[in-house]
């Protein structure tokens, strides 16, 4: 069978039982599901205890699944393969059968009509045989008759009888040689003659055979005829007997024609052949016999007729015809020899007639008889003789013939057919045995090949199968495989992050936990140290637990900064603040820290640097603080630069006025390009700017192969370094995380010589409309001339490099005796003569060139700013020192640098001498300013008016002392570890600043706080430096007494005078908006509000929240009041004109409360008379046509959004809950001015 | 010296308490950080205004129960006022009861009403003489010389 068929049958078995397959695949996946289910849920379930996740448990489930499926695929493997197994091997058996039997059953059809083909064939010619046998038996006995009939009147007896004789041997001669196949012819006579002709077929001669006329008479044997009634038997045997006795004479006849060719020979009688006598006719029909020849050794067959008399009464003669059965054999032996088998014949009692082989028919023993046919000695014959006999026995069936296959004879099989031929007196049986071998032999063979053929094919099909299967399937499993880890290992991830954020969480709480009793701790601690009743080693053992305390606090503070970070709760704030100012806070705050190291902290923040941004201010500072108290533990000695710079597509940075480390910023520029562009590209909507910032100091540095762990948590650069400096190692780490979340970068740059550079920038946000305002005052125009005699270098060239850009002259001195030798030389020599001045003193040329600039200059203002610490502090000689300078105060303006330290004798000393302009270290920019304002400010007004000049200074001492006192304390609020510095300030503060530094530091450092704080300083600072603003009469009383104090000296001066002091005011305004742009945009200063309120409870407080951001306030109690208030200033507006600021300076105070224009209205919705809907209306009614939109703020104690809306309806710009937010009011009202002015 | 030490612990636990007890909230705190050498007593002078209009508006509001027919949304006004005025010196409890209080009013229900006019005067009473306590023992310290800022 083709293998292709085969295949072709698979396919087709595939296709009609994929569904069944799917069906077994289904069942063995949710074997598999719940086995492995059972299997995982019930090993894991004491971890389970731990996590209580539930993704997890999603994975696990998934995981299962994905197991289970994997067992599936190996189990449908195998299913599959057991299938194809079967399915071929039940295919090969039942093709081989089928095939094997539908020809097996086609050629036993076949062989059955061959075989009995076979053997009618010799039964034929047995037949025939017998038939021509019977024929010519029956034509010599009628010819006979006849003849004898013819000569039987006894005549001439002896005459008649030669006659009958000679006719009966020609008739006998011609039947004879007619018959080729006779074996002979005998006639015997009743007289005992015996007339025979006899062929020999062996040689094929032919013989008369006669005997001698012993007794002629016919009659004779007529005569006895009588008598042989009775004694026939007797006639016979003597007849033979007398026949015997008899001679005998053979004469050799030419076998065509009869002619005698040879003599007569005598011969023995019955020598050759038999000659049927009257015995064998004793009945008178006819007989049949086979007799054994003794000539030949095949059977011959012989038939006996009796010729009658005429009378029929007696018989005169016997006529026998023999044949020699001979030629069946051959013909038998010719057709086996074709078909091969074995064909025999036998008569009905057994004996063999004849067989296809050569085996003797006869037995060797005298006489010579027939051999039965299981005595035959062909083995085959005898066998299939035997088996016959054995099976059937006596009952052979006669009339039917027997096939019988398969027939085991020796070692093989054969066919068995036979046949029985019912003939009379002679039943003949005809046996054919035929090799199986001969009619199946091909076949068989050929299904033998076949099924082995078919075997092997299938066990190839199945092998092929297999490993197909195999291989597809190895794929999937191997997916299968893949999928899994990956889900495992998604899973491990999974925990592995859910833990880590765990982690956080939980420190996050903790942390936050932990802090409240350690403020309480500490708070207590502070109890503890104001307590007098303290002994001293009570006291240092309590400030030691303060301290650790503090540290503690500190670390958890960064701990929660961190994990604030991880987990994702850190919002970033993003309000307006001063970026300048929390800067300038940080650096004064780390100075009173540097100058116990000798290190200078040194601020260097470009002009191009927004005022103010948007951002969260306390994280900008943090990160400062951490980088700048990274750099001082590692920073023995030298410096801590801070720098900033601003990054802004319009302006190149490049014109920058940064003198240090130009060169090597240069190179570092291309490399953070990248990131520039990119941070550039976002900046380009919203307004976004991107601030450099370095943190440059002289520390040991940090080895380059750690320039990027040092960000990750607690990692340090040198793990020796706790030992010597402590940390945890957090700080950086907290710095980086602030820094990406601000969308900025930071990392450590290679600098040249020793220290640590770590660059960093931050992507923030500036107002829109606040991007450039600050109006610069241009220096030049006034002919300053400054005198920098610092202690720090690094600090004095920034600050001189800062001012010459600025157009003001600079000198620096760095001690005391430079100092002097400037001083004597700007004053001594520029007043006598200069070449002596070049003789004798060996300057160099710099100074040559500024000094001979400064000569050109018409009437130079010099400025001294002096460093406390040039001064010999530890010895009286300061004193001296002090009175040596005092000598140029009239001829210059002093500044003094105080150390934060400076002891109080030195400050009382100072101001003693009219030495106002103090400051703290450190220099820079913001107090320069500050200090050149003042410095010009006292100029013009020293032009303008010089008999006022001591008043002015009087008032001039107390304001810088509160500014400096300001100063001091508005870092503290800054500060992100309030606490620490606080304690610093305590420890450090004089006993008058001893009370503010606990306010500060028993608060929380909040955001809030410190806003507050920060405002209020603010708002001191600004109603102080600017003292002839009308606005401060109502906050502070001793200055209202100055305003009250400079009134009427405005108006008893001439009107030109006044005229010039309106110009002064002018200026002191301008100056006065540039310092407002510096104090922070947050200040209300200068707004007028109305508040329309009707409890007085919360009027009050908000007017007091507003007084104290500068704003004045107009309260009202209703809404009536409110637009009377208002259309008051609408009219009044109407006939002032424009000349506000006239109006301002000029009108009295009860009329600007009523005829100022405000600027804001804050309204309460419920107030009796008219509620503040009602006002708004009536408001914006009566605005209609003017063009002009006060902005009114809703105050309203109902939290709900219908409020809003309705709000918003009448006409509201803005809404504010009760009770007031404090900040949220004041960064509403500045929204809202804002946009407005 | 040992006395103000005393007194100004005395001062903080007190304080403390009044804020666990949840007499107040922050909003005292804000306005105690209004209060600086402009005005010194800006607190005393703001609870005192408080004081002062609360007790008129208590007096209206129970005059107003008291009548035939109760307007209640004068009433409500009313309430409104005195949990404004409340909330903005922090007097929290106080205010928290106004809530009900207009919730009464809005649905008209006299005994709610008279019943939340019980308990505000309840708290507004025990508020007040902790205030008073708290700025007494404030002028008792300052009078020794001690700071009083530190709450």
């Amino acid at each position: 069978m083709p293998a292709k068929q085969v295949i072709e049958e698979i396919s087709s078995e595939n296709s009609v039982y994929s569904p069944m397959v799917t069906r077994f695949r289904f069942v063995f996946d949710r074997l598999w599901a719940f086995a492995s289910s059972w299997k995982t849920s019930s090993t894991p379930r004491g971890r389970r205890i731990f996590h209580r996740d539930v993704e997890k448990e999603e994975f696990q489930y998934a995981s299962t699944q994905c197991l289970s499926s994997y067992y599936s695929v190996f189990v449908v493997r195998l299913a599959i393969m057991v299938m194809l197994a079967i399915l071929i091997g039940l295919l090969t058996i039942l093709t081989w059968h089928f095939t094997k039997r539908y020809t097996a059953k086609s050629l036993d059809n076949l062989a059955y009509g061959l075989r009995f083909e076979l053997l009618q064939r010799p039964i034929l010619r047995m037949w025939n045989i017998l038939n021509s046998t019977a024929e010519i038996t029956r034509t010599q006995v009628e010819l006979s008759q006849y003849v004898i009939r013819r000569y039987s009147k006894p005549a001439n007896q002896a005459e008649q009888v030669e006659q009958l004789y000679e006719a009966m041997k020609s008739v006998t001669w011609a039947l004879f040689s007619s018959r080729r196949a006779l074996n002979s012819i005998t006639i015997n006579y009743r007289n005992g003659f015996v007339q025979a002709f006899h062929r020999d077929l062996k040689d094929n001669n032919t013989f008369y055979i006669y005997s001698d006329l012993a007794n002629y008479s016919i009659g004779a044997s007529v005569a006895n005829e009588m008598k042989s009634l009775s004694t026939h038997q007797a006639w016979n045997d003597e007849a033979i007997r007398g026949n015997r006795s008899a001679t005998w004479y053979r004469e050799p006849l030419d076998p065509l024609s009869g002619e005698k060719i040879g003599k007569a020979k005598k011969i023995a009688p019955e020598d050759l052949i038999n000659i049927a006598g009257i015995s064998q006719v004793p009945d008178g029909a006819a007989s049949w016999h086979v007799a054994v020849s003794k000539f030949t050794d095949s059977p011959l067959l012989s038939a006996a007729l009796p010729v009658w008399d005429s009378s029929n009464k007696s018989i005169v003669a016997v006529v026998g015809v023999t044949t020699a059965l001979y030629s069946v054999g051959q013909l038998m032996k010719e057709l086996v020899e074709f078909h091969s088998g074995y064909i025999y014949l036998t008569s009905l009692e057994g004996y063999l007639l004849a067989t296809s082989t050569n085996a003797s028919l006869l037995t060797y023993s005298k006489p010579l008889k027939l051999k039965m046919a299981v005595d035959c000695e062909d083995d085959v014959i005898r066998l299939g003789a035997q088996w016959l006999k054995r099976t059937y026995g006596k009952d052979f069936p006669p009339s039917h013939g027997v096939h019988v296959e398969n027939v085991k004879l020796g070692n093989q099989q054969y066919y068995i057919d036979s046949f029985f031929l019912n003939l009379k007196r002679l039943p003949l049986v005809g046996v054919i045995i035929i090799p199986r071998k001969y009619i199946m032999g091909k076949v068989d063979q050929r299904a033998f090949k076949t099924l082995v053929i078919l075997i092997s094919a299938s066990l190839c099909i199945l092998v092929i199968g297999c490993v197909c299967i195999l291989i597809l399937t190895n794929g999937v499993s191997k997916e299968m495989r893949l999928r899994a880890e990956l889900i495992s290992h998604l899973e491990a991830r999974r925990k592995a992050e859910a833990s880590s954020n765990y982690k956080s969480q939980f420190l996050a709480n903790m942390s936050h936990e932990l802090r409240t009793p350690m403020a309480a701790v500490i708070g207590l601690l502070d109890i503890l140290i104001s307590d007098d009743c303290l002994t001293n080693e009570q006291y240092a053992t309590v400030t030691q637990i303060r301290k650790c305390s503090t540290a503690l606090l500190r670390l958890l503070n960064n701990i929660l900064d961190l994990s604030k970070v991880e987990s994702g709760k850190l919002v970033l704030e993003n309000a307006e603040f001063d970026l300048g100012r929390e800067l300038e806070g940080l650096v004064d705050m780390f100075s009173v820290q540097c100058i116990n190291h000798n290190v200078e902290t040194v601020l260097d923040l470009s002009d191009d640097i927004p005022k103010v941004v948007q951002g969260d201010s306390a994280r900008v500072v943090q990160i400062f603080a951490n980088l700048i108290n990274n750099s001082i533990k590692f920073t023995p000695s030298g410096h801590i630069i801070l720098r900033g710079w601003c990054e802004n597509p319009n302006c190149s940075s490049d014109s920058r006025n940064l003198p240090l480390n130009q060169k090597s910023r240069t190179p570092q520029k291309t490399r953070m390009r990248q990131q520039e562009n990119h941070a550039k590209k976002a900046s380009k909507k919203d307004n976004q700017i991107i601030l450099w910032f370095e943190v440059d100091d002289t520390g040991c540095g940090i080895d380059p192969s750690k320039w990027d762990s040092v960000f990750e948590s607690f990692e340090q650069a040198d793990p020796s370094t706790t030992r010597l400096h402590g940390g945890t190692g957090l700080g950086l780490c907290i710095v980086r995380t602030l820094v990406n979340k601000m969308g900025g970068e930071i990392k450590v740059v290679k600098k040249e010589g020793p220290g640590t550079l770590m660059r960093l920038y931050l992507l923030l946000s500036t107002p829109m409309d606040a991007t450039e305002q600050h109006c610069q005052i241009d220096y030049a125009e006034n002919g300053l001339v400054v005198l920098l005699a610092l202690h720090g270098d690094t600090g004095r060239s920034i600050t001189s490099k800062w001012l010459q850009k600025n157009g003001v002259c600079t000198l620096e001195a760095s001690e005391w005796n430079e100092l002097t030798q400037i001083l004597r030389e700007l004053f001594h020599a520029s007043s006598v003569h200069h070449n002596g001045f070049d003789a004798h003193y060996a300057v160099n040329k710099s100074w040559k060139s500024i000094l001979l600039n400064i000569e050109e200059m018409r009437n130079p203002t010099f400025v001294i700013i002096v460093d406390i610490g040039l001064l010999d502090l530890s010895t009286g000689i300061w004193k001296e020192q002090l009175i040596f300078l005092h000598k140029y105060f009239g001829r210059a303006k002093f500044a003094w640098v105080l150390n934060h330290d400076t002891s109080n004798t030195i400050k009382m000393e100072l101001r003693r001498k009219g030495h106002i302009l103090m400051v703290n270290k450190p220099l820079y920019k913001t107090k320069m300013f500050h200090i050149l304002e003042a410095v010009i400010k006292e100029r013009n007004f020293e032009l303008q008016k010089t008999n006022t000049t001591a008043s002015r200074t009087s008032t001039k001492e107390g304001d810088a002392h509160e500014f400096l006192e300001i100063d001091s304390t508005h870092l503290d609020g800054v500060s992100s570890d309030g606490s620490d510095i606080s304690e610093m300030g305590a420890s450090n503060s004089s006993n008058g600043e001893k009370r503010r530094e606990t306010i500060v530091k028993s608060h929380p450092p909040s955001q809030y706080n410190k806003n507050n704080c920060f405002v209020g300083l603010t708002d001191d600072y600004a109603e102080d430096s600017i003292s002839r603003k009308e606005e401060s009469w109502k906050s502070s009383p001793n200055c209202r007494d100055i305003h009250e104090d400079t009134e009427p000296k405005s108006q008893a001066s001439s009107p030109t005078e006044a005229q010039e002091r309106e110009s002064g005011c002018g200026k002191t305004l301008s100056v006065n908006c540039s310092s407002k742009t510096v104090n922070g945009k947050k200040s209300l200063e200068g707004l007028r509000i109305l508040l329309a309120e009707d409890t007085p409870v919360l009027q009050r407080v908000a007017t007091i929240m507003l007084e104290k951001m500068g704003a004045i306030v107009v309260a009202v109690g209703d809404g009536q009041q409110a637009v009377d208030a208002l259309n008051c200033m609408l009219g009044a507006e109407d006939s002032t004109g424009e000349s506000l600021m006239k109006e301002r300076s000029t009108i009295s105070q009860t009329e600007i409360i009523s005829c100022t224009p405000y600027d804001l209205i804050l309204m309460d919705c419920q107030m009796p008379k008219m509620d503040g809907y009602e006002a708004t209306k009536a408001i914006r009614k009566s605005e209609a046509g003017t063009g002009s939109h006060i902005p009114i703020v809703a105050l309203t104690a109902h939290a709900m959004s219908c409020d809003e809306a309705k709000c918003l309806e009448v006409g509201m710009d803005a809404y504010l809950t009760k009770p007031i937010d404090f900040k949220l009011m004041v960064s509403t009202i500045l929204s809202l001015t804002k946009t407005t002015s | 010296m040992e006395s103000v030490v005393r007194l100004q612990r005395q001062l903080v636990d007190y304080t403390a308490s009044l804020f666990q007890e949840g007499y107040l909230d922050e909003q005292f705190i804000q306005l105690r950080q209004l209060q600086d050498e402009s005005n010194p007593q800006f607190a005393v002078e703001v609870v005192s205004l408080f004081f002062e209009e609360a007790e008129r508006l208590l007096d209206e509001l129970a005059k107003g129960l008291s009548q035939e027919n109760t307007d209640f949304k004068r009433l409500d006004a009313q309430v409104h006022q005195l949990k404004g005025s409340s909330s903005s010196i922090g007097a929290q409890r106080v205010g928290r009861i106004c809530i009900a209080f207009r919730n009464y009013c809005e649905m008209q229900n006299v005994e709610g009403c008279l019943n939340s006019l019980q308990q505000v005067r309840q708290e507004y009473s025990s508020v007040k003489s902790k205030l008073e306590t708290l700025f007494k023992m404030e002028r008792q310290l300052s009078a020794a010389g001690g700071s009083v800022s530190s709450p």
